[in-house]
């Protein structure tokens, strides 16, 4: 009878050596992550997931957080608000995740964001750029991690205002973010310089499949300068027949994102020359060592530029890693109050998470689209820097608009 | 603020030759769907996303013969054969089974196929959307009334016709057309006079896809090729067949001019609300027409 107890206590023994030492250790931080991940929109999200994996596979490979790995589930949203709503309720009750993070669709991110101030755990908005969701419909945890559309406004405003144009005409997508964007940019425009004048406005339906007869009855209206306010999957289409045109040799436009990679790829050498636009991150501006360093990284692990995407992506796990850190514990309250107003580095410097909306404060970089040898794709060039707390609300408008 | 501010008579004029080229393509697309809709009584859905695959198709055939002239004019003749092909073994395989089935098995039918087909172009091409450029010849525009009109339009513009005027000839001059006309009003007669009304069928079907992919070909360099195009396209070119009247392909075409027509002209006089233009003209033309302006075959 002992040797049988003996034999039995060592091959318990042998076996709790046998086991993998994961599941031994600390239970790890669960992310949950909800965004759209067919169709166009994956363009943007894929980066999106693929910058944040790369920071967190590199602190996991070095041990983890507090002692604990980093583990994300992700759920395709498919650009519909209760499909990804439905996903975020599954991934807190089912998955029990510590954090949600994710959604390009404005509408979606507002839903989960309302969820999540319910359910009390941190939601962080890599994509969605509604003013709301950090503006009127903020909340202790609720975080924006990139620009919105107030922000692109102000930017927008701030450049165009340097150029000699006095009427203008603004076009673009009849939902949401076209309406915002342009009412960001034409309202901080006239306090800027107040001799502006609107000749026009044209709306298209989101996924206009020809934008040639929105573009000659434009053209006929001859203004100094067009506003577009379309996004996504609509800006390449829309540069093509601005190209086929020759709309950017006729007239100056803006347009944000046509500087960045993610729509300037697609297009090649047929891109227009000459378009305005605005972006958060450029793979080869700013030309800093933090900027060489995780593009290289990015280009190891995937074979690819990065795109802005990769910087929302990026940064959200640098915020929670950094977080955590700070916080010491895996508390949900200690974390918030951790990540407020917090500083962390990135690609494109400095950037802080403002404690009073929790907009993290992204520079905005303008430039114009050209061709620049090296490159069988269109760049933006000279580029300017608009600093993030030139751009951000103020603490007021943020108060006014919550108040309304 | 918005309005008219951009009217004059030259305006108004580009502003029809651009209708006129979209035309172009609602025209292609809905007289495929007409046509089978005519012939074989089966509301199509599937055809949507016949068109994408052959704006898919076109991208990639064009770029794998190397992406200059030659793959262009190669991929704009060679993709909507594909898709014919691919019509043929859908026909052969499944749909000639079901022609006595109801209208409504037959709309789920197509829809299942729409669903099929859209996942079989996220296997093949991925999620991201595909940019095809325009050969160099077509690149850049021409001024018409001190407006600039692409030059690829202008081509447009000389295929929509050329395409009327085909179809004109195939169902008018040829024994096949009769016979397919002839089939459509009374199937059983024509087989009881010797004629094998299942390869008519046949070959309509294929027709109707040919065109279907011919229309995904045209507009390939013209915009995003992506997941979803087929969605947008199938609503318009139904709402085409059914103000033309069902089946009728001089409906599907006098459809598609007042949808082109009316939405290009529609941008001009009100950009800001010009989404509602073709949809008010539907409208119009159902309320004092409800089956249509030409003579429907159901």
């Amino acid at each position: 009878m002992k040797r049988i107890l003996a034999s039995t206590m060592m091959v318990s023994l042998l076996l709790l050596t046998m086991l993998p030492a994961s599941a031994l250790a600390a239970k790890p931080i669960h992310v949950g992550i909800v965004d759209c991940y067919s169709g166009p929109a994956s363009t943007y999200t894929n980066d999106v997931l693929d910058g944040f994996k790369l920071v967190v596979d590199e602190v996991n490979a070095k041990g983890g957080v507090l002692g604990r790995q980093i583990t994300y589930t992700t759920r395709d949203s498919k650009f519909k608000v209760g499909l990804g709503l439905s996903a975020a309720k599954e991934l807190i009750m089912k998955e029990n995740v510590d954090i949600l993070m994710g959604t390009i669709n404005s509408g979606l991110a507002l839903a989960i964001s309302d969820l999540c101030k319910n359910e009390k755990i941190p939601f962080f908005a890599t994509f969605a750029k509604s003013a709301k969701i950090t503006g009127e419909m903020g909340h202790r945890y609720v975080f924006s991690m990139n620009e919105n559309t107030a922000m692109i406004g102000k930017a927008a405003a701030h450049g165009l205002a340097l150029k000699p144009f006095t009427t203008y005409w603004i076009a673009g997508d009849d939902y949401e973010y076209g309406h915002a964007l342009a009412d960001g940019v034409w309202n901080n425009l006239q306090q800027l310089k107040p001799g502006v004048e609107l000749l026009g406005q044209s709306w298209w339906k989101v996924g206009e499949p020809d934008f040639t007869p929105y573009i000659t009855s434009i053209l006929a209206a001859k203004p100094d300068c067009v506003i577009i306010a379309t996004g996504g999957r609509d800006c390449v289409p829309f540069l093509k027949a601005a190209k086929a045109t020759g709309f950017n040799e006729k007239v100056p436009f803006y347009m944000h994102t046509a500087t960045e990679l993610s729509t300037l790829k697609p297009l090649g050498l047929n891109a227009p020359e000459k378009v305005i636009g605005t972006s958060n991150y450029h793979f080869h501006y700013p030309a800093t060592g933090a900027n060489k360093a995780f593009v290289a990284a990015f280009q190891k692990a995937y074979n690819r530029l990065p795109k802005v995407g990769a910087l929302y992506g990026y940064t959200t796990a640098k915020l929670i890693i950094n977080g955590y850190e700070k916080a010491g514990a895996v508390n949900t309250e200690k974390f918030i109050d951790s990540i407020e107003g917090m500083a962390i580095d990135s690609p494109v410097g400095n950037l802080t998470m403002r404690a009073f909306d929790h907009q993290m404060m992204f520079p905005m970089f303008m430039g114009t689209t050209a061709k620049v040898e090296g490159y069988d794709f269109l760049m933006p060039v000279d580029l300017v820097t608009i600093p993030g707390s030139d751009v951000i609300p103020s603490v007021e408008e943020i108060t006014k608009a919550r108040k309304q | 603020m918005g309005c008219a501010a951009n009217l004059n008579l030259a305006a108004f004029c580009q502003q029809i030759l651009v209708g006129l080229s979209k035309t172009t393509i609602l025209f292609i697309v809905s007289s495929g769907l007409s046509l089978v809709l005519g012939v074989l009584r089966i509301p199509n859905l599937a055809h949507g996303s016949l068109y994408m695959i052959g704006a898919f198709l076109t991208y990639s055939l064009a770029l794998l013969f190397g992406g200059g002239g030659l793959g262009f004019w190669l991929a704009l003749l060679l993709s909507p054969l594909c898709v014919a092909l691919a019509g043929l073994l859908m026909e052969r395989g499944l749909f000639r089974h079901l022609y006595e089935r109801e209208h409504l098995m037959l709309l789920l039918f197509t829809f299942s196929f729409t669903l099929v087909f859209g996942d079989l172009v996220k296997l093949v091409w991925g999620s991201e959307y595909r940019s095809l450029p325009l050969p160099s010849f077509f690149q850049g525009s021409i001024e018409t009334f001190g407006l600039p009109f692409p030059k690829y339009n202008l081509f447009l513009l000389a295929v929509g016709p050329l395409v009327a005027a085909g179809l004109w000839y195939l169902t008018n001059r040829t024994a096949i057309g009769k016979i397919a006309r002839a089939a459509a009003v009374d199937r059983e007669m024509v087989g009881a006079i010797g004629i094998n009304v299942s390869l008519v069928f046949c070959a309509v079907f294929v027709i109707g896809c040919f065109l279907a992919g011919f229309g995904g070909a045209l507009v390939a360099p013209t915009q995003n090729i992506t997941q979803g195009m087929d969605h947008g396209i199938i609503m318009e070119t139904f709402l085409i067949v059914i103000i033309g009247g069902l089946g009728n392909i001089w409906g599907a075409l006098l459809g598609a001019l007042i949808f082109g027509l009316t939405d290009a002209i529609g941008i001009l006089l009100l950009p800001q609300y010009a989404i509602v233009f073709p949809y008010l003209a539907v409208i119009i033309v159902l309320t004092f027409r409800p089956n249509g302006l030409l003579k429907s075959t159901w």
